[in-house]
């Protein structure tokens, strides 16, 4: 029963924090706004339309949209709500999760390269060596949690019993920090990608999907959206892991957490130059060690 | 004793293939490796269900004493791995010498089955031996057999220059090995490796050691000795370097564990622990990012034997500070992890040195930016390719992923029981930009030469290759899955070997991690069934719509060409801009320059050459070039005067010698 009710809050989440984020930017705007489920009824769209494959590409191109979407799925079975039970768990499955998402990120790459697009190659290059960059943060971010708490698996990380601890509190906010810098690399969002521009040149996630329509498009919104709420969900866990540890709290707070500061961010500022990303995610990858850092200096109790 | 019967053995199976007929020396080599797989994987098997090492034959060599040649867990791995490559490997070589038949002479081809089985016979010696002399002398067989393979295309000017550096490379590290066995030799009065325990237990275990290491270091292609790799294998026929990627090099890495073991003082273990997960660390580093910058196919992937020697590397060093801080359980799978990356790396690189023999038997050439929808004319070859890269980034569900998943899970446990946390840490770090920097790699690979439009003519005329050639690729592309899907069942075999490490007498690990794996195994099935379906489903909803074909589309531009796709070259250069420390580029020709608004025809050809290099090869050689100009400009001016003076100034030295009675 909690792993259904798990799942489904995770499904919950990562339909809803795209609405969210379009009613942000609206609001800040000062504009109406799309309705709240405007991109489920683009997808719903989508999924009735006729297909155009190029020419230039293979089966592999017709297959990727299911890899991609496959993998996001069973990444977001390892992730729990708070203290329920996500349908899988094991020691280490922190790692299995990690690698499943850089299996959609590499099957969707070669979807982009079979194209033989210009454009989409751009894409494919940088969202490599993005992905290449932005893979060490979310290690060592791991290596904290399993640090601080004991365990390896995301089930025992976040629902381990504790009573109030200034130490953990530090530490988990520090790493719900770092996951919601790591959702904005992961799921292309300002500073480091606009999915809203309309230069080929500059994007990076959407320019990957140019030669994509019809379902095979719907496939990879979808899975972009559980990517996102994926990541979300560790860093409201994270955060929910300080005060209570209930699901009513932590699923709120992850649409919440990425809706609102995604919406904010990308009202109030504009997509980084490209050639500063490489510096912003590796800056995020030496804050991930830092807070590995300072987690360890808490644990090992030096007064500081 | 022993040399009785190999040398007669060997003079039998060269006299063999020299003697059958062209079309069956194949067939020879075959049958004399597959009944050498044979006679050693039976009692290889035993061995590893029995956990009993066994003793075939004990014997007095000529120089170091009492030697014999016996089978132990670890000796029965690697006696598997030597064996399903080695026959992979001559089967692959039927289709891909095919060619070769006509052009060269019957004596090349003989000398080349005969190198290739002697290299699989000297390795599985190598792994058999116990040390000292036996070993060193199947040692020795084994360069100078990999040595004549490197040699087939000799008439190239580079593959000579890359045999002849391997072969020295080789010789040096044969110097440190034979000093490694002189002083075992000299404290214990035998060669053998069980000897090096009374000599560890004698202080000098760090030097020792570091001896062995840069000896067998050689060998594995740890940084900064690695620079003969990327060098060999381009120049070798491509099964040939599957062999050599695939188990040679392992060679080194089964000599250092075999080291390791006699290791007693835990003090001491500590140090050689860091010593080798820092090697681990940059080697690691180090080829992955040469690899990802390589415009050719073998040398990418060279390079990239060289990161997972390293990847195996963080994993023992792991393993072994886990064994020094009393963290046991963490050494067993950690040290389960390297072994089984290990056996993994065998199997996907040589299945991914084959696909480069396929396409290069097409198409003659490795450079990556000649390619491209290669896939579209070598469908199979194209399936095959795909499977070994996934595996080879460590992507669930397949066999890579089962091996870094354990090494990982060595440092996150290391991490939460808070041993050697820092350490621990490093390596996580390491191996995550490891992985990354691999998926980016191996996705320039094969997305520049399988996918896209072709760059060159070649492409349109290339066919799919013969059946045998894809038979071999099947033997391990076979093992990559089923060790993917089964991981719990692959865990048992490498676990009795990590369990001679450690003090447990049960299997602790597969007890410990039976839930994860089995899930892990689950996760794996639920990915290949989620993905099945979600494909069924699409084509379903397809097939109510009409699916229409046209060309890519070009973003508004009107007459996109084939020369603005993205190349191998254009992939990287996110990476190479960061990485410039890293390499020395030579550029030929001239690059389109930004203010240039109307670009006339260039000629762009650049390599990203390992700055290590430098080391081994001229740079002595410069800087006597420097001074030698600088002395030079200095004295030489020309100056009829200056040159008087010259003459003056030798004499009077001499003169003044003489007086003070120095000369």
């Amino acid at each position: 029963m909690a792993i259904v009710l798990n799942t489904l809050l995770v499904i919950i989440t990562s339909l809803a924090i795209p609405g969210v984020i379009n009613r942000t930017r609206a609001l800040l705007a000062g504009r109406q706004g799309m309705p709240f489920t405007q991109h489920l009824r683009n997808v719903n769209l989508l999924m009735k339309k006729s297909t155009v494959y190029s020419t230039t590409t293979t089966a592999l191109f017709r297959i990727a949209p299911a890899i991609y979407l496959g993998a996001a799925i069973v990444a977001m079975l390892f992730i729990p709500v708070a203290d329920l039970y996500p349908l899988i768990s094991f020691d280490g499955d922190v790692i299995c999760f990690a690698y499943t998402l850089a299996l959609a990120r590499i099957i969707i790459i070669f979807a982009a390269m079979d194209t033989g697009s210009s454009f989409e190659g751009m894409g494919a290059a940088r969202e490599a060596l993005y992905g290449a960059l932005i893979e060490p943060a979310l290690m060592i971010g791991f290596a904290t949690l399993a640090l601080f708490c004991g365990y390896t698996s995301f089930a025992e990380i976040f629902e381990h019993e504790q009573t109030f601890d200034l130490h953990l509190t530090i530490v988990m906010l520090l790493t719900a920090f770092l996951f919601v810098n790591i959702t904005f690399v992961e799921s292309g969002r300002v500073p480091v990608d606009d999915p809203r521009t309309h230069l080929e040149l500059t994007m990076i996630h959407e320019v990957m999907c140019l030669d994509y329509c019809g379902i095979d498009m719907a496939m990879i919104h979808i899975a972009s959206w559980i990517k996102c709420a994926c990541f979300s969900m560790i860093a409201a866990n994270a955060i929910a892991a300080t005060c209570c540890f209930n699901w009513w709290f932590a699923t709120p707070l992850a649409i919440l957490l990425t809706g609102l500061s995604v919406g904010v961010v990308e009202s109030t500022q504009g997509r980084n130059k490209l050639v500063r990303n490489t510096t912003f995610i590796v800056t995020i990858s030496a804050l991930a060690a830092l807070i590995f850092f300072i987690g360890y200096l808490l644990k090992l109790d030096i007064n500081i | 004793m022993f040399y009785l019967y190999l040398l007669p053995t060997l003079a039998l199976l060269v006299a063999a293939l020299f003697l059958s007929p062209l079309r069956s020396k194949v067939w020879v080599a075959l049958a004399s490796v597959v009944t050498m797989a044979l006679a050693a994987a039976i009692p290889a098997i035993g061995v590893l269900s029995s956990t009993k090492s066994l003793t075939i034959m004990e014997f007095t060599s000529p120089i170091f004493g009492q030697e014999s040649l016996s089978i132990d867990p670890l000796s029965a791995l690697f006696l598997l791995i030597i064996g399903v490559a080695g026959i992979a490997t001559i089967l692959y070589s039927k289709g891909y010498l095919e060619q070769y038949l006509q052009k060269k002479s019957s004596a090349h081809i003989s000398l080349h089955y005969s190198s290739l089985v002697v290299l699989i016979l000297s390795m599985m010696l190598v792994v058999v031996s116990s040390g000292g002399f036996s070993f060193l002398f199947a040692w020795e067989l084994m360069t100078i057999a990999s040595f004549l393979l490197i040699l087939f295309d000799a008439e190239r000017a580079e593959v000579l220059r890359a045999a002849v550096a391997y072969l020295i490379m080789m010789h040096i590290g044969f110097i440190f090995l034979v000093a490694g066995f002189a002083t075992i030799y000299s404290i214990t009065s035998s060669g053998d490796f069980a000897n090096l325990a009374i000599c560890f237990s004698n202080g000098k275990t760090i030097l020792l050691f570091i001896l062995f290491l840069l000896g067998f270091g050689m060998k594995a292609g740890l940084f900064p000795m690695h620079v003969w790799l990327p060098e060999a294998h381009p120049a070798a026929p491509s099964h040939v370097s599957a062999i050599m990627s695939g188990v040679m090099i392992k060679t080194g890495v089964y000599g250092i564990m075999r080291v390791m073991w006699y290791v007693v003082d835990m003090a001491d273990l500590q140090i050689i622990g860091t010593i080798i997960l820092a090697v681990g660390i940059i080697t690691g580093l180090w080829g992955v990012i040469l690899a990802a910058v390589q415009n050719d196919a073998k040398r990418l992937l060279a390079y990239s034997s060289i990161e997972n020697i390293g990847v195996i590397f963080i994993g023992l060093g792991i393993a072994t500070l886990g064994q020094a801080a009393g963290n046991h359980l963490v050494a067993t799978i950690a040290l389960c992890g390297a072994l089984l990356h290990t056996v993994n790396h065998s199997l996907f690189k040589s299945l991914l040195f084959f696909g480069a023999g396929n396409i290069y038997s097409q198409m003659h050439t490795t450079l990556l930016d000649r390619f491209g929808g290669v896939a579209k004319h070598m469908p199979v070859t194209a399936i095959l390719f795909f499977i070994a890269t996934l595996a080879i980034c460590a992507l669930p569900p397949l066999n890579g992923f089962v091996g870094e998943f354990l090494i990982y899970l060595g440092m996150l446990d290391s991490v939460r029981d808070n041993v050697n946390t820092v350490y621990a840490a490093g390596g996580l770090l390491s191996l995550a930009l490891i992985g990354g920097i691999a998926v980016l790699a191996f996705s320039k690979l094969y997305s520049t030469i399988f996918l896209g439009s072709p760059r060159h003519h070649h492409v349109a005329e290339s066919q799919e290759v013969d059946n045998v050639r894809i038979g071999a690729m099947a033997i391990p592309a076979a093992a990559i899955i089923l060790i993917g899907l089964f991981p719990q069942f692959a865990i048992r075999i490498v676990e009795v070997v990590a369990l001679q490490f450690t003090p447990y007498t049960e299997p602790v690990v597969s007890q410990y991690l039976s839930p994860a794996l089995t899930k892990l195994s689950l996760t794996a099935w639920l990915l290949v069934i989620i993905i099945a379906l979600l494909y069924v489903i699409k084509s379903r909803a397809q097939r109510s719509r009409t699916i229409d074909q046209g060309p890519t589309w070009g973003c508004g531009f009107t007459s996109p060409n084939i020369r603005m796709q993205y190349t191998g070259e254009s992939f990287a250069e996110g990476l190479e801009s960061i990485a410039t420390s890293f390499t020395q580029d030579t550029v030929e020709g001239r690059a389109v320059s930004k203010s240039e608004i109307f670009p006339s025809s260039h000629n762009y050809n650049v390599r990203h050459k390992d700055k290590i290099d430098r080391l081994f090869a001229a740079w002595w050689v410069e800087l006597l070039h420097m001074i030698n100009k600088r002395v030079m400009n200095l004295l030489r001016t020309s100056k009829i005067n200056l040159y008087i003076a010259y003459a003056l100034i030798f004499l009077v030295v001499i003169f003044v010698l003489s007086l003070l009675k120095l000369i």
